[in-house]
């Protein structure tokens, strides 16, 4: 039971992570950016990189971040900034991030090839300590704790610093932002660094923990990705943080009270009845949206 | 004349797949005409081809009833579906219906009729390319009559403000409700097709990967009339046919090509090529010239 | 602008169409055949070289090519050069169906050897039969393969790779004569035909061996971590957990089964077989069981001889699907031999031909086809013991 709790904790603390990066375009910017999943696998494989010419694991998921976070602003400056200045509608935008999807995925498995790969030996720590009658692993209660601070650190980010004060601007009212003065460009070159570096921080510590990172790992977080913004609320930070741990737990409990088949059936299920009684989800400010 | 046969022989599949791609492009057009942007097309297909084959196979239906019922399966289920999640919008109607494509996939999994993980084989293959075409024909012209009548008015009214014409006396939710059970039964006579063009079919064909895919082929081909979708579906199910020869960069190529396209085109290929209209349009200040 | 791309685009298409197809229809006529210099022979590779089962179709490449290379080498098949025809499955019906389409229509090629998933094969196999081109599984190891085709007759169709009703039955009798287990509880993935096909022919065997189910839990192949059905298995106290997956699950169970109970037995099927286990699971994958077509450190002189060859070209060890692939190119080679005027036509000739084979040395021991078309092999069940596959039987 008590590890059953704590590899909930783990799992939603990778969720939320992942989620973070896709709720933050989206409610800057209003973008579904499906190329968040190809970011978040390019993380695990930039660490792995990194790893490979002898980096330590900590820095080298600092070098993830930066990488991705760099790859965030050049997806936003090729293949949304100019949907942007043409007025497009939303839907050109996500149809642009599959398509910056598909070449980063290919580029990796070209480089790396498809198969699953493995961080080098003896880079990762690999201990397991006993606390109280639990099993844990150091590599995953260190991944939980830097999860939660980078949540906290965004957290903070968004509601006291400037450049937070700013993308809350920029998400109310693009054009009331640029007539206050904010520098609009600057502010989604922020927001897409911090989003991607969220992601491929993500992609690097769930490659660590399971130790075989491949090219189609994000693929299978997409889907959850939905349920989390959904549950915790569209375009909220805390939100989302609070549906991807809703999601982890549900997932585990309805492991023991539902045959193992119907599992995705029940958050699925879930999600559907969540989106017909309160769509705005659990701390979602924006109930009707505009399409 | 005997090459030109055996590549016939060769893209029969691909072929056929560019018709029954251009299908299901035009069942997502109907419901985004409207305004709506929803995911669960990919669903009924699967519905309907589950439903159709099963029919062929276990209860020897013939071929034409096994398609009309697959298809009503579709469109009957889409039919609560649709008058329950309509008050959703954007994005929230999206995540909807990808919600009950993925229940409907599990289902799918959990049934051992279907055959669970093992997907359904041997499925007698009685669609021929012809059937594909017409039935494309017929949808088309069908989806270009309405387009222009009045119900097609109404949606287009929908799309543009649905306050405005539901305040016009636009019954709105009926004609919402009307695109998405014709969209579901269009994927659903697609997906009968389908199902027994190739022998087998398996549940992870009809998931999320299925869904995106078909709005993209309708996006990328625009939806100002139907030969938006139907573009659509032909450059992007005959490109990596195309690109076969290059099949390392394959991936890159057609991720290239989606990005310039969507960039240059963001209404779709077919606003690109009604220049003029779309000139009038922008010289009278309208912002969607669709 | 915008037109100008579109025609860039257009005439860019129209120009790869043109090349693509006009390249292979050229080669198909045989020149009337010199004493010295025979027609090239067309022998069609399908493998997943995108999609899901790319993890596997690149190294089937490596393997067919190698052999390819070395049979042509040592005079081809009397005297004829093997070409090799290599198309990508796309780990799709739709793409298998069309791979195999354009082999016998358009490259006209003697015989397919592929595609890679269980799940495509039963869409694409029935092209081949069609059209009366002898087909050599090289991976496909699940059920309605050949024999009993859940699509009807299939008698050009042959499986060069051992199928899991015949690995399967082998690996529970050592767990139940040498390993003592006398519970399990079963894991599987339920939304792949590899996996569902296994978990049934496991389900199967060890009812019969009297070997107790305590639990079947089943897991979706993209589940992000499976630590919640480990501890739920677990908690049966099972003498071993029996998975039914492909690596990538089976690697995430197996780390957690370490976590939570160093030692416990892990029993797997044909996804178990790739050395990824080994490097990804590392210290967790000691002790993992399962029933193999082929071992590396198998010191038969055949399989020695083509695992240094493998090395010297690719720089890495063969697994498996490459040695599986290897194989199935010298079995076409032997049958290949013993036809006479093989063109792209008469393919029942060949057919007949596969049929008899028998006594050929492969890497995977001696090899024959049994009367269902069947792989007629010795399974290896292994072990993994000090990070390398042991055989246990």
């Amino acid at each position: 039971m008590a590890d059953q709790i704590y590899n909930a904790v783990f799992i939603g603390s990778i969720y939320a992570l992942f989620a973070l990066g896709f709720t933050l375009v989206f409610s800057v910017l209003d973008i579904l950016n499906l190329a968040h999943p190809a970011l978040f696998t390019l993380g695990a494989f930039v660490a792995l990189f990194a790893m490979q010419q002898g980096v330590p694991a900590a820095l080298a998921v600092v070098v993830a971040f930066l990488v991705c976070g760099v790859a965030g602003v050049l997806l936003d400056r090729v293949a949304f900034a100019p949907l942007r200045r043409r007025n497009a509608p939303p839907l050109s935008a996500m149809i642009s991030s599959i398509g910056v999807s598909l070449i980063i995925i290919r580029l990796i498995q070209l480089k790396y090839g498809p198969d699953l790969q493995a961080y080098p030996q003896g880079s990762l720590p690999a201990d397991v300590m006993t606390v109280a009658g639990l099993q844990i692993d150091t590599l995953r209660t260190v991944i939980i704790g830097l999860a939660v601070a980078l949540m906290v650190g965004l957290t903070v980010l968004v509601r006291r610093s400037r450049l937070g004060r700013e993308l809350r601007a920029l998400a109310e009212n693009p054009r009331a932002a640029r007539l206050l003065g904010i520098d609009v460009d600057r502010a989604i070159a922020a927001t897409f660094f911090l989003s991607a570096g969220l992601g491929g921080v993500a992609g690097a510590l769930y490659g660590f923990a399971t130790n075989s990172p491949f090219s189609q790992m994000g693929l299978n977080f997409e889907l959850k990705a939905f349920s989390v913004m959904i549950v915790g609320g569209m375009g909220s930070i805390p939100g989302a943080v609070l549906g991807a741990y809703l999601l982890s737990f549900g997932e585990v409990a309805s492991l023991t009270f539902l045959p193992s088949e119907l599992r995705d059936a029940f958050a699925f299920g879930l999600l559907f009845i969540v989106l017909l009684v309160r769509p705005s989800g659990i701390l979602g400010q924006r109930a009707v949206d505009r399409v | 004349m005997e090459d030109l046969q055996a590549f016939f022989d060769a893209y029969q599949t691909t072929i056929g797949f560019i018709g029954i791609n251009a299908i299901l492009a035009l069942s997502v057009w109907l419901t985004l005409y409207t305004g709506q942007l929803t995911l669960g097309n990919a669903a009924f297909m699967g519905i309907a081809a589950y439903g159709s084959a099963l029919l062929t196979l276990k209860a020897g239906f013939p071929f034409p009833l096994a398609l009309l019922c697959g298809a009503l399966l579709a469109a009957a289920i889409s039919l609560p579906l649709g008058a329950t999640v309509f008050r959703l919008r954007g994005v929230y109607l999206a995540i909807a219906t990808l919600a009950f494509g993925e229940v409907v996939r599990v289902a799918i999994l959990a049934i051992p009729l279907t055959g669970r993980g093992q997907g359904l084989v041997g499925i007698p293959t009685k669609t021929e390319l012809w059937h594909i075409y017409v039935s494309l024909l017929v949808i088309a012209y069908v989806c270009a009559r309405l387009r222009i009548s009045s119900a097609g008015r109404a949606w287009s009214a929908i799309r543009e403000d649905e306050v405005a014409a539901a305040s016009q006396g636009i019954p709105v939710q009926r004609y919402k409700l009307a695109a998405f059970v014709l969209g579901a039964l269009i994927a659903g006579w697609a997906g009968g097709i389908a199902a027994h063009f190739n022998f087998a079919i398996q549940p992870d064909e009809y998931g999320f990967a299925r869904a995106v895919q078909i709005l993209v082929f309708a996006i990328v081909g625009g939806i100002p009339n139907v030969f938006g979708p139907i573009m659509g579906a032909i450059v992007l199910t005959g490109l990596p046919a195309v690109l076969q020869p290059l099949q390392e960069y394959r991936d890159i190529l057609q991720g290239t090509i989606l990005v310039i396209v969507i960039v240059y085109a963001p209404r779709g290929l077919a606003t690109l090529l009604d220049v003029r209209r779309a000139a009038r349009l922008r010289n009278v200040g309208a912002q969607d010239v669709a | 602008m915008d037109r100008r791309i579109l025609g860039a685009l257009g005439a860019l298409a129209i120009t790869i169409a043109a090349c693509g197809g006009t390249a292979t229809t050229g080669a198909t006529v045989a020149p009337s055949a010199s004493a010295a210099k025979k027609a090239d022979i067309k022998v069609g590779l399908v493998v997943s070289l995108t999609g899901v089962g790319n993890v596997y179709g690149p190294v089937q490449k490596n393997g067919a090519e190698l052999a390819v290379a070395r049979i042509n080498a040592a005079g081809g098949a009397n005297g004829a050069n093997l070409v090799l025809v290599t198309d990508d499955d796309q780990s799709s019906t739709d793409g298998g169906v069309t791979a195999f389409r354009k082999q016998v229509s358009q490259d006209r090629v003697v015989a397919i050897l592929g595609p890679t998933l269980s799940g495509t094969a039963v869409a694409a196999h029935p092209v081949a039969q069609s059209a009366q081109t002898p087909v050599i599984a090289i991976s496909n190891t699940g059920d309605g393969i050949v024999g009993k085709c859940s699509y009807g007759l299939c008698d050009y169709i042959f499986r060069a790779s051992l199928g899991e009703s015949t690995a399967i039955p082998q690996t529970v009798n050592i767990a139940k004569s040498k390993l003592n287990v006398k519970s399990v509880v079963l894991m599987y993935a339920q939304d792949d035909k590899f996996s569902s096909d296994g978990f049934a022919i496991f389900k199967k065997n060890l009812e019969s061996a009297g070997i107790t189910i305590k639990k079947e839990i089943a897991f979706s192949k993209t589940d992000v971590d499976l630590s919640a059905q480990v501890a739920a298995a677990l908690a049966e106290t099972p003498d071993a957990i029996v998975d039914s997956s492909l690596a990538g699950p089976a690697i995430l169970i197996l780390k957690e089964v370490a976590k939570k109970k160093p030692g416990q037995l892990v029993i797997g099927g044909n996804g178990f077989n790739t050395p990824a286990i080994i490097t990804s699971a590392g210290a967790a994958a000691e002790g993992a069981v399962s029933g193999a077509a082929w071992y590396l450190a198998n010191p038969d002189p055949v399989n020695k001889d083509f695992v240094a060859a493998y090395k010297a070209k690719y720089n890495s060890d063969p697994d498996q699907f490459a040695a599986q692939a290897y194989s199935a190119m010298y079995i076409l080679l032997d049958a290949l031999k013993r036809t006479p005027n093989v063109t792209s036509v008469l393919h029942d000739k060949l057919r007949d031909q596969i049929e008899l084979t028998t006594g050929v040395k492969t890497p995977l021991g001696e090899f024959s086809f049994n009367s269902s078309h069947d792989v007629n092999q010795k399974v290896y069940v292994v072990q993994v013991k000090g990070g390398i596959f042991t055989q246990i039987n």
